[in-house]
């Protein structure tokens, strides 16, 4: 199949690519950017391992065809952290267990990402809702709502802090 | 001493900077130039004769490299976990289940790949196959094997004598369990990824656990030496159990071989549920007796697992259900059989619990079906049966240390408010109805008596004080690395995070044995502490030459020398320092194989498990009769560790049992259809979210184990083995009617409360025309 040229912001980087028309974003992340911090599970949206922030909502990348990302802007797992500092996300994600073997935590880290552009103070059922479509085996559901819950609280301070 | 340092304190997961950024590695995510796609044929039918497998046109595809069929394999066909090791790698004549593999193909891309794989042909003469594990027992089945019966395995396990038990009992209780076939869904894949490097080493990256017994199996069919074939594992995307015997490594190495070019190989998710060893299915019919004070007099049991057509773990499984399924439990007379069945099912083997999850179900459920019979309640009867240290279990083993049995049973019946439940509204609307469940489990540590079970460790410590631990202990999220980090840590008197932990590679690693059976924290553990021994030892001598002082008053504790208690100005690396300076090494292999010091049992049953570590927990749930809806309140789960080593870790693996338990218990079946998987997705086969998560109540005490590092006797199986027992009797509790099976769902809660029915209502639509 002819390929088609593919526009699009990653992690705030303007990137002109070739793709075959049948590649999604998860292919494109990993394959063509190698961006393998996103991850695939299932490849057909049961998991949420492959979720990136596209235009500010959570998405399953494996979902999306590569030409509807076209102009997106896109964050991945790699986007998160800034000048080599954690995303407090990151920060209590690992403060908090809120993994063990790790594999879908790119995934889970993004969902609660974009919960957090959208609401900025959600409480544990709200966290819950967000990633209900994460799938755990390990089971770290709890550590990662204690994880989010950390993060707006801390939010909560350095904002209070500036006051 | 003044109380440890280091361990059960709360550190960060070993490596977790890389999961929280997205560099973690895992097989999936390694590139090599000009690797190739790898993939395997699977059949078309679970059960058939193979009367022509033709490649040709496959390998006249542009851009196919390699395709083999069994003919090309230059060692052994056949995966090694079991003996005789009946399972090939790639099959011959004959297709047994839905995953066994017919070729394996290497190409450029994934679509030439597929297409590869289209273009073989294959001339398959269907076989009636068998599927029903009670229809293979009878005589005249379908044989999956000619030469082999169905019934590949039959323990008996006699104890006492089991006609005077029955004969003694006032009571006597008999039921039939039914657990259901269930599968890992590891959230990665299986996979691996092989290349043949510049010295002619194969070397294959393998989400596995474990990679020493990967080395062998790979040399073997390669037709190499072991020591040109180097194993390597990335980060392991979770495993419980699934990832213990090969599953594609072999075929990427030889596919490497073949085509002289990296191959990577990964299972998609349908493959995966279609392919791989699941939990096996076991029907128990469980009989027991006991006086009218509930002391249990005899207990005969009787399990029948349905293995699948290869043996894999299965018959191990099944002799670990037979030794385990009196429970935690004193039973003066027993007889425990395990039948270890053939068909043409999915393969069944390790998962999380390997069998003792199946044997406590039927032996909770049971207990708590007794207890009904003697109108005596389930947390008395428990007390009344519990293990006690010195006690002897139907396998002639005598119990090391028994203690945390009853404590684990009384905090979380306190916990949960066990004698106050009563209290508490049973109906708090018309329709809905509220109940309480506990279960208690044993749980047994490490392989058995009767297995092998040794692990290496390796500790170094660099001139400026910083530490190097290799471990060829497969970490899959469990936290076996940071566990031995930190008994490493403790044991040496260094910081946590001055100790870098150097994962399973088998040119640098020695053989830690599989990350199974919740023995590496035991064992690794013990080699870590033996590796350090020495090494303290020469750092301490450096640190009394240096200060003059008697070596026996000075110490290290967090990288510092202390002196009776004080610290001095005298760091690790001074010491480490001074100790190469004067030609003392400062590297030290450990080695641990697990003791048995008790004389052997009169029946040296299979494996004997002789190790075992606690737990209790207690169920609320709401039922919905009108619907049959479950709502699982809370959990209650308290479980003896021996000693918390890593506080993160240990809460991680109690939660993700009882979460993992809890689907096991409501909603986790894989539907088999004559040998074919209609759920094979994580859209069908579902599994806990974040939504199905109940209030968790958790409690981990500490009852320190003989022989184990530190008390520390492991943690990683056991916290998943009581939710469900616990679960079903509290619906039980809920709505008054026996239940025997899981997974619990809406249909066969509202299905038992609509059997249970007056006939006058069951018959009413007749009764309204």
């Amino acid at each position: 199949m002819e390929e088609i040229e593919l526009h699009l912001t990653v992690n705030n980087l303007a990137c002109t690519l070739m793709v075959q028309p049948c590649s999604t974003l998860l292919d494109v992340l990993r394959e063509k950017l190698g961006l393998t911090g996103t991850k695939q599970a299932c490849g057909e949206g049961d998991c949420g391992a492959c979720v990136v922030v596209m235009d500010d909502q959570a998405v399953n990348s494996c979902l999306v065809l590569a030409a509807q990302a076209e102009g997106t802007k896109i964050i991945t797992v790699e986007g998160l952290a800034m000048n080599g500092k954690l995303h407090p996300l990151q920060h209590y994600f690992a403060e908090k267990w809120a993994f063990q073997c790790g594999f879908c935590t790119p995934g889970m880290l993004m969902s609660c990402y974009a919960l957090l552009l959208h609401n900025p103070n959600p409480n544990a059922e709200e966290i819950r809702q967000a990633i209900a479509g994460n799938l755990c085996r390990c089971g770290s559901y709890q550590g990662v709502v204690e994880a989010v819950l950390a993060t707006t609280k801390m939010k909560h301070e350095v904002s209070h802090g500036g006051v | 001493m003044v109380g440890f340092s280091v361990i059960g304190k709360p550190v960060q997961a070993n490596r977790s900077h890389e999961i929280v950024t997205g560099k973690a590695r895992y097989c999936p995510d390694i590139h090599l130039p000009g690797m190739l796609v790898g993939k395997l044929l699977y059949p078309k039918f679970p059960c058939a004769k193979i009367i022509r497998l033709d490649v040709r046109a496959a390998r006249a595809l542009p851009g196919v490299i390699s395709v083999l069929t069994a003919s090309d394999i230059p060692g052994e066909n056949s995966y090694l976990y079991a003996e005789p090791a009946d399972q090939p790698l790639l099959v011959t004549d004959m297709v047994r289940y839905q995953g066994d593999a017919l070729a394996a193909v290497a190409a450029e891309s994934e679509e030439t790949t597929q297409a590869a794989l289209e273009a073989i042909q294959v001339e398959y003469e269907p076989l009636e196959g068998i599927y029903d594990v009670r229809q293979a027992m009878q005589p005249g089945a379908h044989q999956v094997w000619p030469d082999r019966p169905n019934i590949c395995d039959h323990l008996v396990i006699n104890h006492g004598d089991i006609e005077a038990g029955f004969k003694q009992a006032e009571v006597i209780v008999e039921n039939t369990y039914t657990t259901p076939l269930i599968e890992h869904a590891f959230m990665e894949t299986e996979g691996a990824v092989a290349y043949m490097d510049e010295t002619g080493t194969m070397v294959v990256y393998s989400s596995c656990q474990a990679p020493h017994r990967d080395r062998l199996q790979i040399a073997r069919s390669l037709g190499v030496p072991e020591n040109q074939v180097r194993v390597i594992t990335p980060h392991i995307g979770g495993a419980f159990g699934g990832k213990d015997e090969a599953h594609v490594q072999i075929h990427a190495a030889l596919l490497a071989q073949a085509s002289c070019r990296p191959v990577r190989l990964i299972r998609t998710r349908e493959e995966s549920i279609l392919t791989h060893v699941k939990r096996h299915p076991i029907i128990i019919r469980y009989r027991s007796g006991a006086s009218q004070d509930g002391k249990l007099t005899a207990v005969h049991a009787e399990a029948i697992g349905d293995t699948g057509p290869y043996l894999n773990a299965g018959r191990d499984v099944m002799n670990f259900v037979a030794a385990t399924l009196s429970g935690p439990y004193y039973v003066p007379n027993a007889r425990l059989e395990a039948y270890t069945v053939f068909t043409n099912n999915p393969i069944c083997g390790a998962m999380r619990g390997f069998g003792i999850p199946q044997a406590s179900f039927a032996c909770e459920a049971h207990m708590d079906a007794l207890a009904r019979a003697l109108d005596m309640d389930p947390l008395e009867i428990r007390m009344r049966n519990g293990l006690e240290t010195g006690m002897q279990v139907p396998t002639g083993v005598t119990i090391r240390e028994g203690r945390g049995m009853k404590i684990c049973l009384q905090e979380a019946a306190q916990l949960a408010g066990w004698k106050d439940r009563k209290k508490i509204n049973r109906q708090p609307a018309p329709h809905m109805r509220r109940g309480w469940g506990m279960a208690s489990i044993w749980f047994s540590i490490g392989m058995g008596r009767n297995i092998p079970d040794h692990a290496a460790a390796s500790l170094e410590v660099t001139r400026d004080g910083s530490v190097i631990l290799h471990t060829g202990a497969a970490d899959m999220g469990q936290g076996a690395h940071t566990t031995l980090a930190q008994l490493a840590a403790e044991a040496l008197g260094v910081r946590f995070e001055t100790v870098r932990v150097i994962g399973p590679d088998t040119h640098q690693t020695i053989d830690a044995g599989p990350s199974v059976a919740s023995r590496q924290t035991f064992i690794s553990g013990n080699a870590v502490l033996r590796a350090a021994k020495p090494i303290r030892e020469t750092l301490l001598q450096s640190a009394s030459e240096m200060t003059r002082l008697p070596s026996e008053l000075l110490q290290l504790r967090d990288g510092i020398v202390l002196a009776d208690g004080e610290a001095l100005s005298l760091n690790v690396a001074q010491c480490a320092q001074n100790a190469l300076q004067n030609n003392r090494l400062l590297h030290a292999d450990g080695f641990y194989a697990m003791e048995y010091p008790e004389k052997l049992p009169p029946h040296n049953y299979p494996y004997a498990p002789s190790v075992f570590t606690y737990g209790t927990q207690v169920a609320q749930v709401l039922v919905d009769i009108e619907t049959g809806q479950l709502t699982i309140e809370k959990l209650v789960a308290v479980q003896d560790p021996g000693r918390v080593i890593n506080p993160g870790g240990a809460r991680g693996q109690v939660e993700g049992g009882i979460i993992m338990g809890l689907g096991y218990a409501v909603m986790e079946e894989l539907l088999v259809e004559q040998g074919i998987t209609k759920n094979p997705n994580l859209g069908t086969y579902l599994i806990p979210t974040a939504k199905d998560v109940p209030e968790l109540v958790i409690k981990l005490v500490e009852v320190p184990e003989p022989y184990a590092p530190y008390g520390a006797k492991g943690l990683g199986e056991p916290p998943l083995t009581p939710t469900a027992p616990a679960i079903l009797n509290a619906v039980v509790d809920a709505i008054g009617i026996p239940l025997t099976q899981i997974p619990l769902t809406a249909e066969r809660i509202l299905g038992a409360i609509e059997a249970a029915r007056p006939t006058d209502i069951q018959n009413s639509p007749k009764n309204l025309s």
